[in-house]
């Protein structure tokens, strides 16, 4: 059996680092720091290999087939595609995948009842390049990516979101080699809205208020009160990218979030910020 | 403007996503715009929003609204896209969004 050592969830703005110096200082220090601190945790952690899980910006999927969650499946990845380059300024990188890991989610993700489509031709954007030149930027730890649909409806319900994560999080502990040491990590939000009228605005209540709630360390509760209208409503070009985030408690299971850094930093149009889970090999010290 | 009111059918949709996955496609779309919008099959209510780069308009027509953005960095370039980047600046002025 497998074991999840260490699951975090960051947003993943281009303006983290595309954009950071138009940020006051105390929002660079705080991110900068933040998510420094996340690589550390994560790097300590020793991870074999990291599930990635976040939003498909219309980038894989045309608009006349849009899979709610993709596995992708190749052994070698790179990024950022050509055209997010310039916006995002992160220089081209390359980074191993893990084909039987992922094979692994799509096959026994079908028997659990989850769809997973896979592919191996995967574009990345902001979604993988903005966390993991903070977490690890020698780009040497394996990634299998998630690419999920959270901003073309109809989307996954934050029901069925936590409820892939658990069948992640169950694939892990039940179908992998023993001693496999595995990372989550969630990427997008909070809240934003790019192409909308909230475009230069953030929701600082709505980006507590959600941290707070993942403090609680109750799916149950999340799920009573995180609904699709209530993200939206925060701005509903973006904020649903928190999806990726409940499908990262889902695979962890009820424990608290710990919020490592948050900013309402309108600098980089969007909510930033971080929380990283306790994990059982934490707990046990 | 939403993303529910996104017209996945709209050939523009189709349009911008195959553009941002190729370099040689976005040349193709700064050079002969009219060209590219033939080959995709836009009608002329979108041809007409594109010549003017009426952003707002081709929003009211369904495209989706994270594309809207990129459609300014298409003209405008994506470097240093802060609020008051040019290709910021042309958004909001386009969109009638006030900046910060």
């Amino acid at each position: 059996m497998g074991e999840i050592v260490a699951a975090t969830a960051l947003s993943h703005a281009p303006g983290l680092t595309g954009w950071l110096d138009r940020a006051t200082q105390e929002t660079q220090r705080a991110l900068t720091e933040g998510y420094r601190e996340i690589g550390r945790l994560l790097r300590a952690a020793r991870p074999d290999v990291i599930i990635g899980i976040a939003n498909d910006h219309l980038l894989n999927f045309p608009p006349s087939n849009v899979p709610d969650f993709c596995v992708g499946t190749a052994a070698r990845w790179s990024g950022p595609a050509e055209w997010f380059r310039d916006w995002l300024n992160v220089a081209p990188y390359e980074l191993p995948g893990h084909p039987d890991l992922a094979h692994a989610l799509v096959r026994e993700g079908a028997r659990a009842g989850v769809n997973f489509a896979f592919a191996t031709d995967l574009l990345f954007d902001d979604n993988w390049s903005v966390p993991l030149a903070f977490l690890t930027p020698a780009h040497d730890v394996p990634l299998v990516p998630i690419h999920m649909n959270c901003v073309v409806p109809p989307l996954p319900a934050p029901a069925r979101c936590i409820e892939v994560g658990r069948v992640i999080g169950e694939i892990v502990r039940r179908h992998r080699p023993p001693g496999e040491r595995v990372a989550i990590m969630a990427t997008g939000g909070l809240s934003h809205d790019p192409g909308g009228p909230k475009y230069f605005a953030v929701d600082e209540a709505f980006d507590r208020w959600f941290l707070d709630l993942l403090a609680q360390g109750s799916s149950e509760r999340v799920l009573r009160e995180v609904t699709l209208e209530r993200m939206a409503a925060a701005g509903d070009g973006g904020t649903t990218e928190l999806l990726a985030w409940l499908v990262a408690l889902g695979a962890v299971g009820d424990r608290p979030a710990r919020t490592v850094c948050y900013e309402p930093a309108a600098a980089l149009r969007c909510g930033m910020g971080a929380v990283v889970w306790p994990t059982e090999a934490a707990a046990r010290g | 403007m939403s993303i529910h009111d996104t017209d996945r059918t709209l050939a523009s949709n189709r349009m911008i996503f195959e553009i941002r996955r190729d370099m040689a496609k976005v040349q193709r779309f700064r050079d002969d715009l009219e060209g590219c919008m033939a080959a995709y099959g836009l009608t002329e209510a979108e041809r007409q929003a594109w010549r003017a780069l009426d952003i707002r308009a081709l929003a009211a027509l369904g495209v989706h609204p994270y594309f809207l953005p990129q459609i300014s960095r298409l003209f405008e370039g994506a470097g240093y896209n802060h609020n008051a980047s040019p290709a910021a600046r042309l958004y909001a002025a386009k969109m009638g969004v006030a900046e910060p």
